[in-house]
């Protein structure tokens, strides 16, 4: 028989709502596929839209059979957007279903281990994000950042800085995804920016948006910065360990030497 | 002198102390300014490779002292300067807004007196914390002689103190800064840690209690200046762990910055090996159960520079092995070379579901090339460590340790 995959939108809630799809049709041998992953020759596809409501009804249950913890764990394996990502799931999801088997903690099975690693890969690139996000002030005094986290994570760093930054109203812009979020020192929504006025590749605002003394605390900044190394100990490979090169483009520190 | 000649000249004088964490400490945003994480975060890394997560600076470099092995010493023709309490919380807030950095580090020279330069630096912390509602972590020095009363006063607003001993031992403290001595720097210290006991059985019962120290005390020796070895150094940090309650001890190899005067060694590289080996060895201590007698003493009392101290201590206790993987406690599994204290706690919680492979091992992050000798585990055969004569083991682990601790020197680069 051929093997049936279920094809959904590429958002959570619609591979959750495959999910649902799948279990309602009865499991023969099937997977859940991404929009963008290339067809095989000989299984059937199925497009499956979003529907909040079935996802609402999986995501409980597997908070359910699961906890609260899991749901959390799921959510961040599926940020990884790695190609095994909705086989390893949704292994655990028979387990979880079937055999009423909570096995997301058995480091034996090799999909858990997997699993785990992939999980702690996109926490990695959240606190990644606290690092390395730079801060520009613009003329209105709305303190703007880009970013390009390898990851589409922004939404889960939200709280940080809100709680961080609390009485400073911030934009901070995907330049990836094209997406970002405004907050006015009361509440965060989305935004998306139409017509930039900031550098397309690095980010960086252009000079006369940008507050007056925005130019003379950056150079304050790189002042600081190579005033603290020892130059008895360079070691320019440790740096680029910790700090790689990637995120370069968007450090205030590090933007000109590239 | 402007604001940009001070950072530059008040940083370049700070940047020998090697603190930096900004863990230990949750701070919540109540309004105002900046939170603190008890992970701790980094947020850039200097052109040594070293973190910066706080705005390190002193708040002069003007100082009464003349200590031979420090940069900033009365002696020492160098240009002078000093923040204003205002630059200075100015510059915080402006480089946090950015979130250039995690807080403030706050260390100074002694200006006048002892009491007058802990004021300035009392002041300072008081501004952020109370006139800006700053939130961010605060690390401050405690200056040695400086009143009682006004370190419990700036312990209410820091988030860790610390003291610096830099010399291992008294007698070499003496002999490079006359005017110091251990008594003076314990005094602040152990006032630290005792007001930081008085605080805490307040804090369990109401949690509004004002925190002191939260994040706890650290300290920093200077390896090398001195001919004090690692026995001493461990022993006197293990003390500082176990008595005095320190979070960390760092140490700082030492940098030969004072070429006139003929007590200090004239080293022309930093001993960073020994400085790796024995932070190494403050591991063992901190995160892997290891006693300090167990990885020194006095018949050899230096540690193996071509060893790690664990590997080390391994091949002087063959009897211990090979460990079981399926039965070993934590204790004994944190004593394998190549297991550390993450896939301890993962090999424990894999094997309440069954065999644990050598397979399952390596994704664990275990090092399987220095483990297997070490072990047991149903399909890791060979040869183990009690078969082999120890020092026939030490010359396998050498080459490979010598191989990865310098890359550049050994292996060919291909581009």
């Amino acid at each position: 028989m051929n093997m049936l995959q279920y094809r959904y939108d590429g958002t959570f809630p619609g591979f959750l709502s495959a999910v649902f799809e799948l279990w309602d049709r009865g499991q023969q041998p099937a997977a859940i596929i991404p929009p963008d992953a290339a067809p095989g020759l000989f299984e059937r596809i199925m497009d499956v839209p979003t529907v909040n409501e079935h996802a609402d009804r999986v995501w409980k249950g597997i908070e359910k059979a699961g906890g609260k913890r899991l749901c959390q764990r799921f959510m961040h394996v599926f940020l990884s957007r790695e190609p095994d990502v909705e086989g390893l799931m949704l292994f655990i999801l028979k387990q979880l279903f079937d055999l009423k088997k909570n096995v997301a903690n058995d480091l034996s099975l090799n999909e858990v281990l997997r699993f785990t690693q992939l999980e702690r890969k996109v926490l990695r690139e959240v606190h990644r994000l606290y690092m390395f996000l730079r801060f520009e002030q613009a003329a209105d005094g709305t303190w703007f950042t880009p970013v390009s986290p390898k990851y589409d994570i922004l939404p889960m760093t939200l709280n940080h800085f809100k709680s961080r930054f609390a009485d400073q109203s911030w934009l901070i812009y995907d330049t990836e995804r094209k997406y970002g979020y405004f907050y006015d020192t009361k509440t965060v929504e989305e935004v998306t920016i139409e017509n930039s006025s900031f550098d397309m590749e690095t980010g960086s605002l252009q000079k006369n948006v940008q507050s007056p003394d925005e130019q003379q605390w950056q150079e304050m900044w790189r002042t600081f910065f190579k005033s603290i190394a020892i130059k008895e100990r360079t070691n320019p490979r440790l740096q680029r360990q910790f700090m790689p090169k990637r995120f370069w483009k968007h450090l205030t520190e590090k933007k000109l030497d590239e | 002198m402007d604001k940009f000649e001070k950072l530059k000249i008040l940083a370049s004088a700070a940047k020998y102390d090697v603190s930096c964490a900004t863990s230990g400490s949750q701070r919540e945003n109540s309004g105002g300014l900046g939170s603190a994480v008890s992970a701790g975060i980094c947020h850039s890394f200097a052109d040594d490779g070293r973190c910066i997560s706080l705005l390190k600076v002193l708040f002069t470099n003007q100082c009464i002292y003349d200590c031979a092995y420090c940069i900033n010493r009365r002696t020492n023709d160098i240009p002078r300067a000093a923040f204003t309490p205002e630059e200075l919380v100015d510059i915080t807030i402006n480089f946090y807004r950015r979130n250039y950095i995690e807080g403030l580090f706050l260390s100074s020279g002694v200006m006048r007196n002892p009491d007058f330069t802990m004021a300035r630096l009392t002041k300072v912390v008081k501004d952020l914390r109370q006139v800006h509602r700053f939130n961010g972590y605060i690390h401050l020095k405690a200056i040695p002689g400086a009143d009682d009363a006004l370190i419990r006063e700036a312990g209410l607003y820091a988030d860790r103190m610390s003291v610096n001993i830099e010399i291992p031992s008294e007698e070499n403290l003496k002999y490079l800064a006359p005017e110091k001595d251990y008594g003076s720097v314990l005094k602040p210290m152990n006032l630290i840690n005792e007001t930081q006991q008085e605080y805490l059985p307040a804090r369990r019962t109401a949690c509004n209690t004002p925190r002191f120290v939260p994040a706890g005390q650290s300290t920093q020796l200077i390896i090398g200046a001195t001919p004090d070895t690692d026995n001493q150094v461990l022993h006197l940090a293990s003390s500082l762990y176990n008595e005095n309650r320190l979070k960390r001890v760092y140490y700082s190899g030492y940098i030969h910055t004072n070429t006139a005067d003929s007590r200090l060694p004239a080293v022309d590289v930093p001993p960073l090996r020994r400085e790796n080996r024995l932070y190494q060895a403050d591991w063992l201590m901190r995160f892997y159960e290891f006693k300090v007698d167990e990885i020194i003493d006095e018949s050899n009392p230096d540690l193996d520079l071509e060893l790690d101290p664990k590997l080390a201590y391994a091949l002087r206790h063959p009897e211990l092995f090979p460990v079981d993987v399926q039965r070993a406690d934590l204790h004994l599994l944190l004593r394998v070379p190549g297991i550390g204290p993450k896939s301890a706690r993962l090999i424990l919680s894999a094997r309440r579901y069954g065999h644990v492979s050598s397979y399952l091992l390596k994704k664990m992050g275990v090092v399987l090339k220095r483990a297997r000798f070490f072990i047991t585990c149903r399909e890791l055969t060979g040869r183990k460590a009690p078969d082999y004569q120890p020092n026939h083991l030490r010359m396998m682990f050498l080459d490979k340790s010598a191989r990865k601790l310098t890359p550049d020197a050994v292996q060919l680069k291909l581009f």
